[in-house]
């Protein structure tokens, strides 16, 4: 009887199941040096698991970690990330000078650099592509990382320049200032001779002694550039003429006047000749070497878009000008790259192929690359309670990330906008245990990360202490008291604050934790809030909150100022409604000095300034955590999480492999 | 027939406009817009993309250029999450993707299905219908973002037989692994309905009859008791095979296929309005088929109904 058969079938199939879980539960347990298997792909072709579906292949289009990583493999720039440090290293630029106050950059082109249909990249080409990263009408949501340019930002927000109908001449922002203004930076004073702007500048990557930096040519758009900074205003006239009711001088100025809206052709990048590049910021930005290696500033082939406008990424007509170049795309699946002959440096790019996986499932992640279908991880791929398993392995990558934890709170809704009250919170969190629960990431009391600017002298913010934070509060008018059993309990009003997070785990017991502190040390129970991550962010943004909001933060370049800059703008990044004229102040002075360790001096008094006005609650540094097969060289666990594929290779040779943590340092 | 069948079908239309329409208003009225992400936008930045998308004129034009799109041309419109690519053109790549699953899932759920269903329901009340209506209940119970792992896990991390995940064509071996995962829940719900409709019509008069005719066993329950103790898992077929071939969430996500139901629940994160509104649309119209599709079904299968 056939059924009978079955029957017996389907009883010894589940009786199977139930043996092989049981074996596999034992393998699971069974200690080995990897994760996984560890044999090397048999062609030169690397795997990688990428994380979500890229948004786009436009690279100033796309602001997500997994679309620079492969931005990173299509595109290029002037310059490149170095692999360990993250500092520009050489690309499409051979060499460039930097002027006396980091406010004028000239870069010199290497000849033999094509895109991936042949065609020479010119200094013309990076014109084009800064002038179009930062157009209104592309509507790049990174453009902001471009507004150091000179006018980038008036021309990305639509703005006018004033010109007098009689004389012809733009009126200048030093006309209608009302305080004395600052001293210009050197890329807007008159010149003598370009050259004198740069004797005391830097030229790199390899400084020779017997070049001195020259600057380049002299051009009559050099001359605007180095001329007094024009007054922008709004495009729209009633918005003009409100701010000029407030200014007698500004009133006076706009008398006889006519708005020239700010073009592309006004933005402070220049073509000098085919192979030099100069780029004119509105202030001094000792950093921007290390930003302009981002994928907003990568070369893109003009032609090519101007053809096929945004259909240009379409797999059929995409022009690249990195070391790889697009061999295929299967959306949701993979992303496949392939050595480009084109490339000025083809012969040092080791790998043939790269295939960007998407895969957003942690465990899914995890298992390609245990099965040996994946060669590594991206960021963040490991779960915490796996930690326990694969962090002893040798191919567990670890490292500090350029990224921090922090409570923003809305400081201008009482009872929040009482200092005392801030503080007391602060203090009464031991964020010394909180990480010790999260197991990889660093208790944090500033609001830069933990080792990750060499140099930089972090300022240390208050520490936990209950008994003095229970003090503060008393102080503040919510008197604190102890009870029989021990407990505290305080007068303190909870239904005007409240504790705001986007719904994810980490969020959820970051939230838990910080509301069973503030209980048992100041007997205050804060209601928490879990948020979609849409609505979470625009009621962080928008101060649509009381009390206390979750933020993170990763480092656009290497630079304290990247984190310290949040405040210095009273609204977007900015979510605690903390905007003092002092700090912002504080913070242009640091970036005027030539001096870097002056500067970082200054820096770090600025983020001492913040910490004490207590408008965020520093929790932790971030840190890096993924997995790499050890035949993957060239990859480092840096504070980005970014990689410069071309330096990539798979090591067939077990003797070479990496048994640790590749070292950051050279 | 004929005309029920155009009658049915003219008032699919209104039904998907209503559906466009209550689609497009929930997604105005959520809070957070595509561009929000981690780092807040300056305000000017998002001025610039409004203006890109249109986001800044009145509602009534965003709505009307919205429905004139895809009344006058079939045309959703373009993705505003994904740069550049038309929301047609996604769902006309990921649709087979999910379909091929879906309908290759639910195939083996059916046979698997109804001949434990039919092996329960003609030895009922014995071993045999007890150890498989044990299966079947806990085919229902174990949802499939826990059986997908265990079969992971025994498949690919301990026997090394079949990858883990990802799409890699059809047909290939790593479409193994999400057909069994899909398909348990449907088999076993298969099984049971199986069961309950033969065992009524086995009581049924007519199996009487047919039986006191003198046909052989084989014959009253292949040629009579299956084809109305089947009605329940036809009816059952309709939003359920709608449902799994325009993608399933859950599945494709575990395995990673570029399916439907994967850009489904992105695009509700991201709020891609033109693409939630051509994935709703879609699913509507697979379902509306489906289940015109089951009603002339049970008129061949069940000499009772007549339209």
């Amino acid at each position: 009887m056939p059924e009978f058969r079955l029957n017996y079938l389907l009883s010894g199939c589940l009786i199977l199941a139930c043996v092989c879980a049981g074996i596999s539960c034992s393998v699971v347990a069974t200690p080995g040096d990897f994760y996984g298997s560890t044999t090397p792909p048999k062609q030169n072709i690397f795997r990688y698991v990428n994380g979500d579906e890229p948004e786009s292949l436009d690279p100033p289009i796309s602001t997500g970690q997994p679309e620079a990583r492969i931005y990173m493999s299509l595109f290029e720039g002037l310059v490149e990330y170095d692999p360990k440090s993250l500092n520009a290293i050489p690309a499409i630029a051979e060499t460039w000078e930097v002027n006396n106050d980091s406010s004028e950059f000239v870069f010199h082109l290497r000849h033999n650099a094509r895109f991936s249909n042949g065609e020479p990249i010119k200094a013309q080409d990076f014109v084009y592509s800064l002038r179009r990263a930062i157009s209104p009408e592309l509507a790049s949501k990174n453009s902001y990382l471009a507004y150091y340019v000179a006018y980038a930002q008036a021309y990305n927000e639509h703005r006018v320049f004033l010109r007098d109908r009689n004389t012809q001449q733009f009126v200048l922002e030093k006309d209608v200032a009302e305080a004395e203004p600052l001293t210009p930076p050197f890329s807007q004073r008159a010149l003598n001779s370009p050259a004198a702007e740069y004797e005391s500048g830097t030229i790199g990557p390899k400084p020779d002694p017997a070049v001195k930096p020259a600057g380049g040519a002299d051009t009559a758009f050099h001359r605007f550039m180095h001329s007094p900074a024009r007054l922008i205003m709004p495009a729209e006239e009633a918005k003009r003429t409100k701010l000029a009711d407030s200014n007698p001088k500004l009133k006076t100025a706009l008398q006889n006047t006519e708005p020239v809206a700010v073009s592309a052709e006004d933005v402070g990048a220049e073509a000098i000749d085919d192979y030099t590049v100069r780029i004119s910021l509105s202030q001094p930005a000792p950093y921007f070497l290390g930003l302009i290696a981002h994928q907003l500033f990568r070369v893109v082939p003009r032609k090519v878009i101007e053809q096929y406008g945004a259909q240009w990424t379409d797999p059929a007509h995409i022009v690249t000008g990195g070391p790889f170049r697009l061999k295929a795309w299967r959306p949701y699946n993979e992303l496949v790259v392939e050595r480009d002959p084109m490339y000025w440096d083809a012969a040092n790019v080791h790998l043939d192929e790269i295939h960007f996986f998407v895969s957003t499932d942690n465990p899914t992640s995890l298992n390609l690359y245990r099965v040996g279908e994946a060669d590594a991880v991206l960021n963040h791929t490991v779960p915490n309670a796996w930690l326990g398993t694969i962090r002893p392995k040798k191919d567990y990558m670890d490292g500090s990330e350029a990224a921090i934890v922090y409570l923003n709170i809305n400081v201008t809704r009482p009872p929040m906008n009482d200092l005392r009250v801030r503080r007391a919170f602060n203090m009464a969190i031991d964020k010394v245990n909180y990480s010790k629960s999260r197991l990889i990431t660093k208790p944090l009391s500033a609001f830069t990360p933990e080792g990750i600017f060499v140099g930089y002298p972090q300022p240390k913010g208050e520490g936990f202490d209950p008994e003095q934070a229970r003090k503060l509060l008393t102080e503040a008018g919510f008197p604190v008291t102890k009870q029989g059993d021990g407990s505290y309990q305080c007068k303190f009003p909870v239904e005007q604050v409240e504790f705001i997070y986007n719904s994810n785990s980490a969020n959820k017991a970051l939230a838990e934790f910080m509301q069973a502190q503030w209980k048992q040390n100041l007997g205050v129970t804060v209601p928490l809030r879990s948020m979609e991550f849409k609505t979470f962010m625009p009621a962080r943004a928008n101060l649509d909150y009381k009390g206390f909001a979750v933020g993170i933060w990763g480092a656009d370049y290497m630079d304290p100022f990247t984190f310290l800059g949040l405040f210095s703008t009273p609204g977007g990044v900015n979510g605690t409604g903390w905007y003092d004229l002092k700090y912002v102040a504080m913070l242009d002075e640091a970036n005027r000095n030539l001096n870097q360790q002056e500067r970082y001096q200054q820096m770090a008094k600025a983020e001492k300034y913040l910490l004490e006005n207590q408008p965020v609650i520093p929790i932790e540094t971030s840190s890096v955590n993924f997995l790499k097969k050890p035949y993957v060289k060239g990859m480092y666990p840096n504070a980005a999480s970014l990689y410069p594929w071309k330096f990539v290779y798979i090591e067939r040779d077990s003797a070479k492999w990496d048994y640790s943590i590749p070292s950051l340092a050279d | 027939m004929i005309s029920f069948i155009i009658r049915r079908l003219l008032i699919t239309i209104p039904t998907i406009l209503v559906v466009i329409t209550i689609t497009w208003g929930l997604v105005r009225l959520a809070p957070g817009n595509f561009y929000t992400s981690e780092k807040n936008i300056p305000p000017a930045i998002e001025k610039n993309i409004r203006e890109k998308y249109g986001l800044d004129k009145p509602w009534y034009q965003q709505y009307g250029r919205t429905i004139w799109n895809i009344v006058r041309h079939f045309d959703f419109g373009t993705s505003l999450k994904y740069e550049g690519q038309s929301v047609n053109a996604i769902i006309a790549r990921s649709l087979p993707v999910s379909a091929t699953v879906g309908i290759l899932a639910y195939l083996l759920a059916l046979v698997v299905g109804v001949v434990t269903g039919s092996i329960a329901a003609l030895y009922a009340n014995s071993r045999r219908d007890y150890a498989s209506m044990t299966l079947a209940m806990l085919g229902i119970s174990i949802p499939n973002f826990v059986l997908g792992p265990i079969l992971v896990l025994l498949f690919s991390l301990t026997l090394y037989w079949l990858p883990p995940s990802r799409w890699n064509g059809f047909p290939s071996r790593n479409i193994i692994l999400p057909i069994l995962t899909l398909s348990g829940l449907y088999m076993a719900y298969i099984a049971r309905l199986t069961r309950a409709g033969l065992l009524e019509v086995l009581r049924s008069d007519y199996i009487r009859t047919a039986r006191a005719k003198g046909l052989s066993e084989r014959q009253v329950v292949m040629r009579h008791a299956l084809r109305g103790g089947l009605l329940p898992v036809v009816s059952y077929t309709g939003p359920a095979l709608a449902l799994l071939v325009t993608g399933t969430v859950v599945v494709e996500r575990i395995f990673v296929l570029p399916g439907l139901g994967n850009y489904f629940i992105q695009a509700s994160l991201n709020r891609d309005e033109p693409l939630i509104i051509g994935i709703v649309s879609f699913i509507a119209i697979a379902l509306l088929l489906m289940n015109l599709a089951v009603d002339v079904a049970y008129a061949y299968l069940d000499p009772r109904i007549r339209y």
